[in-house]
């Protein structure tokens, strides 16, 4: 069954390749050229793929612990997805690395921290470290486990169902929430130490699973065409997935809109600053080409049913998403990084190309190292057969 | 439950039902008359009842000096318990639009009730802000129409107005959402009355349903539109309510993960109610085939994420004062731990975070004395958040001059007793008039098989999905 699958995708592993190999020379030159601005791609490349890796983890998680049957056909998809976490996850942890002196907060007021002890602890080089390994680690060990326990069915079928990987979704899911909510706090928010937001892990939240959903309805589209998952995964399965992608994407939005509209209502100084800085000027109508991208697409073109069930809309509606994604990470990472003039060069060209190259070998390897079907999966019957 | 579905499954409905027993078992307990049971209830409701029109009435006439409330503490235990039994409703919404949308068919055991409970916790909600206007009997200000009052014009950029649009679009969605479930309900109520009044308003209220397929396909496109449209409501409603006090600048108040935490909040007390009523119903309605310890499993799961998720929120929140360096957000979450009303933020924390962890436990899941306790304490612990979240970030002002305390008066506590008597008032008729179980619903997500008994079901009810009865295998009612 691996044999078949090897052969129709060669032609991608190669392109992908050799679009690794030339963007990764090219963003090398910029590395020495423009050394600051690789940093922030590098940041935001490095942050965007571990979430989708992650987000795939979330996924599997929460379609376990709902006792969902649906999914089980594509299972596979967003195991693979989560085949992209060691790499990208070293790659963060290099990443903040080089500028973990930065992070730190550090007051030069006359009469020491004062009310600012906690932030001042909690940014410290070694506690921000040690926060980062632990939180790549443990996304990668419970993504590892959820994957194993799956694929261990392919040769010990458990009648019983999936009672191990339900606990470990579940002490996952609870896990992620505390970790997505530390990272998105240390490594994007802390860019700009004196701004803070409640709201902030729910948002990071929200734009991780929409861009993962993307991402698994790219593949899975892709992988049907191909051959591998054909007569496999269903019109229905992608209904079930737009939908899903319409209502993340609306999620999305309404997080987004919470944040903005109660500080902009409360006016507060320390807080509009964020918003001051990217609504105003050049950055604004980025902003507003994020929403357009993350909501206002989606939203509109997946309302009619057909519209979900059709491959070529859904494909199209995916990548404007993940573009969204991109968009959105820019402008929370950017602004303080290379300030009121938004960039977009050869450094970002050659990033996005790197990284979506790389992903989608790290894809692949991962989804061709399995049966591409869960086949004694209790629920894949059900998969089979269901009507959205 | 079609064929495909996965023998992992467990069945819905237990007990080895035809469709004529299902029909049956609903429909008898609202059939006969009422048990002393229900009449002890019911008395005692509307004592509470009585207790709570006779202070609204005080209040009405002498005037809301008579709350306990004060120039530091303007808001307390009025608008508590607006939020909390607006959050009530919150999970009646949820189970009927939302867990719809995701094809949870075990919602249908218990959709029906806990719509009905949504309906009945708005109607409480609306008493609190009513007579806090004071002037109760110019409520109709707060609607925006062309009028002779000069310059007296609502104020668009008010959360307060905004609530006055979301609630009462709430009520209007929910009651229609509700009712429009009940239509083929109300047809074999009709179908099986002799006749007399019953009949005659079923006859009227079910618009003369004829149970043809073309009737049923119409009733499940407009289902689930209307399940669409009140999905958004889920949470704009709590949303909305959140924003009343996140808009301010007051610490405590203003924060932006309080639209999410409402929502969440709202539903984990609305699912504690659900589960505190029906754990009730069941046992004297006689329903434990169809609520089944499945069904109160998966709603104590979905209690158990809520109150993780709110949990999380109080983390957030306590996290994000240290973190952000500002003196009076870290002062309020001080003074919430360990101020004079460190009471009611521990009996939060403890009812709301630390008790339902027992839930990650299958054993505690299937014990119904459990789940009940642990029900009735989420209602209590729910109750203080909203307390802890009006009254100590209040009390406790920028200038130390004007701290005050706030204790409720006798006339606030009697309200909210009042308010209790209504709603259980109302659950208790609506548990007499109305079948308690959506019994077309539970018919096509049982997925039962056809037996001999069913012609005698297809004369006496046509309010059986044609899925059901036509083919082998039944189709989910309302399922496009």
């Amino acid at each position: 069954m691996t044999a078949a699958p090897h052969a129709v995708l060669s032609s991608i592993t190669r392109k992908a390749a050799a679009t690794a190999v030339i963007s990764a020379l090219l963003l090398a030159a910029c590395a020495v050229a423009v050394p600051g601005r690789v940093w922030s791609n590098l940041l935001l490349a490095a942050y965007y793929l571990i979430t989708v890796g992650t987000g795939a983890a979330v996924f599997l998680a929460l379609t376990n612990v709902c006792g969902a049957g649906w999914n089980a056909a594509f299972r596979r998809v967003p195991e693979a997805m989560t085949g992209v976490l060691p790499s990208a996850g070293i790659v963060l942890l290099a990443v903040l690395a080089a500028r973990l002196p930065e992070y730190a907060w550090h007051h030069h007021g006359e009469h020491g921290p004062g009310t600012f002890w906690f932030k001042e602890m909690w940014l410290s080089p070694p506690f921000f470290a040690a926060r980062a390994v632990g939180i790549v680690l443990l996304w990668t060990v419970f993504a590892r486990t959820l994957v194993r326990n799956s694929q261990r069915q392919d040769t010990r079928p458990e009648p019983s169902g999936r009672p191990v990987n339900t606990a470990v979704s579940a002490v996952f899911l609870a896990v992620f929430a505390m970790t997505i909510s530390a990272a998105g706090v240390d490594w994007i928010m802390a860019l700009e130490p004196m701004w803070f937001s409640t709201i902030w892990g729910v948002y990071q939240f929200s734009g991780l699973i929409t861009a993962a959903l993307a991402v698994m309805i790219i593949a899975c589209i892709v992988l049907r065409q191909r051959g591998p998952l054909r007569g496999v995964f269903r019109d229905d399965h992608l209904h079930d997935l737009g939908r899903l992608l319409i209502g993340f994407s609306c999620f999305w939005m309404y997080i987004w809109f919470s944040q903005y509209m109660l500080i902009w209502y409360s006016n507060i100084p320390e807080e509009t600053a964020y918003f001051i800085r990217r609504t105003h000027g050049p950055w604004g109508p980025i902003v507003l080409s994020s929403i357009v991208l993350n909501w206002l697409v989606p939203f509109f073109v997946l309302l009619p049913r057909s519209c979900k069930r059709s491959e070529r809309v859904m494909l199209k509606v995916a990548v404007v998403v993940l573009l969204g994604r991109w968009v959105d990470l820019y402008v929370m990472i950017f602004p303080p990084v290379v300030g009121d003039m938004p960039v977009f060069g050869i450094p970002e060209a050659a990033t996005i190309l790197c990284a979506g190259s790389l992903s989608v070998l790290l894809f692949l390897r991962a989804f061709l190292s399995s049966e591409t079907v869960p086949r004694n999966d209790p629920y894949l019957s059900e998969s089979l057969q269901y009507h959205a | 439950m079609s064929d495909a579905d996965a023998p992992l499954r467990p069945p819905l409905i237990t007990g080895d039902k035809s469709l004529s027993d299902i029909t049956r078992d609903i429909c008898v307990p609202m059939e006969r008359k009422p048990t002393g049971l229900w009449w002890a209830a019911f008395l005692v409701s509307a004592a509470a009842l009585t207790v709570g029109v006779a202070a609204v009435w005080y209040q009405l006439v002498t005037g809301i000096g008579t709350w306990g409330l004060n120039r530091t503490v303007g808001w307390g235990f009025d608008i508590t318990n607006f939020v909390f039994w607006v959050g009530i409703g919150h999970a009646g919404t949820l189970i009927s639009a939302v867990l719809f949308l995701f094809r949870q068919k075990w919602r249908t055991a218990v959709n029906r009730s806990a719509e009905a409970m949504t309906l009945f916790a708005v109607m409480c909600a609306g008493i609190f802000p009513l007579i806090h206007m004071g002037r109760t009997w110019l409520a109709y200000w707060t609607l925006p129409y062309p009028n002779t009052r000069g310059p007296l014009w609502v104020n668009f950029r008010s959360p307060l107005l905004w609530d006055v649009f979301a609630i009462s679009t709430y009520l209007l969605i929910s009651a229609v959402f509700w009712y429009v479930g009940l239509i083929p309900d109300l047809a074999t109520v009709r179908d099986r009355s002799q006749p007399g009044l019953r009949r005659r308003v079923t006859s009227i209220l079910s618009l003369g349903w004829d149970g043809s397929a073309r009737t049923w396909h119409r009733y499940e496109t407009v289902y689930m539109l209307l399940a669409g449209l009140a999905t958004p409501l889920v949470f704009s409603v709590h949303t909305i309510v959140s924003m009343d006090f996140a808009t301010s600048v007051i610490p405590g108040w203003h924060t932006t993960i309080f639209p999410p935490y409402f929502v969440a909040g709202a539903i984990f007390s609305g699912l504690a109610m659900v589960l505190t009523l029906m754990l009730i119903a069941r046992r004297v309605m006689h329903l434990e085939d169809y609520v089944t310890l499945t069904h109160i499993e998966r709603m104590s799961l979905l209690m158990l994420s809520m109150g993780c998720i709110v949990g999380f929120a109080y983390g957030t929140e306590f996290f994000m004062a240290a973190y952000s360096g500002n003196p009076y957000e870290q002062f309020v979450f001080k003074n919430r731990a360990l101020g004079p009303l460190s009471g009611a933020y521990w009996t939060m924390v403890t009812c709301n975070v630390v008790v339902p962890q027992l839930l990650w436990f299958r054993s505690v899941r299937r014990s119904l004395p459990l789940v009940f306790m642990i029900a009735i304490l989420v209602n209590v612990g729910m109750w203080f958040e909203r307390f802890v979240i009006i009254v100590t970030s209040l009390h406790r002002d920028f200038l130390p001059s004007s701290w005050a305390h706030y204790i409720p008066t006798s006339i606030e506590i009697a309200t909210f007793v009042g308010s209790f008597g209504l709603f259980f008032t109302c659950f208790l008729i609506f548990c007499r008039i109305a079948p308690a179980i959506a019994i077309a619903e539970v018919k096509g997500a049982a997925g039962l098989k056809k037996r001999p008994a069913m012609r005698r079901v297809d004369a006496q009810s046509s309010a059986v999905a044609p899925g059901t009865v036509a083919a082998e295998t039944a189709k989910p009612a309302g399922v496009s």
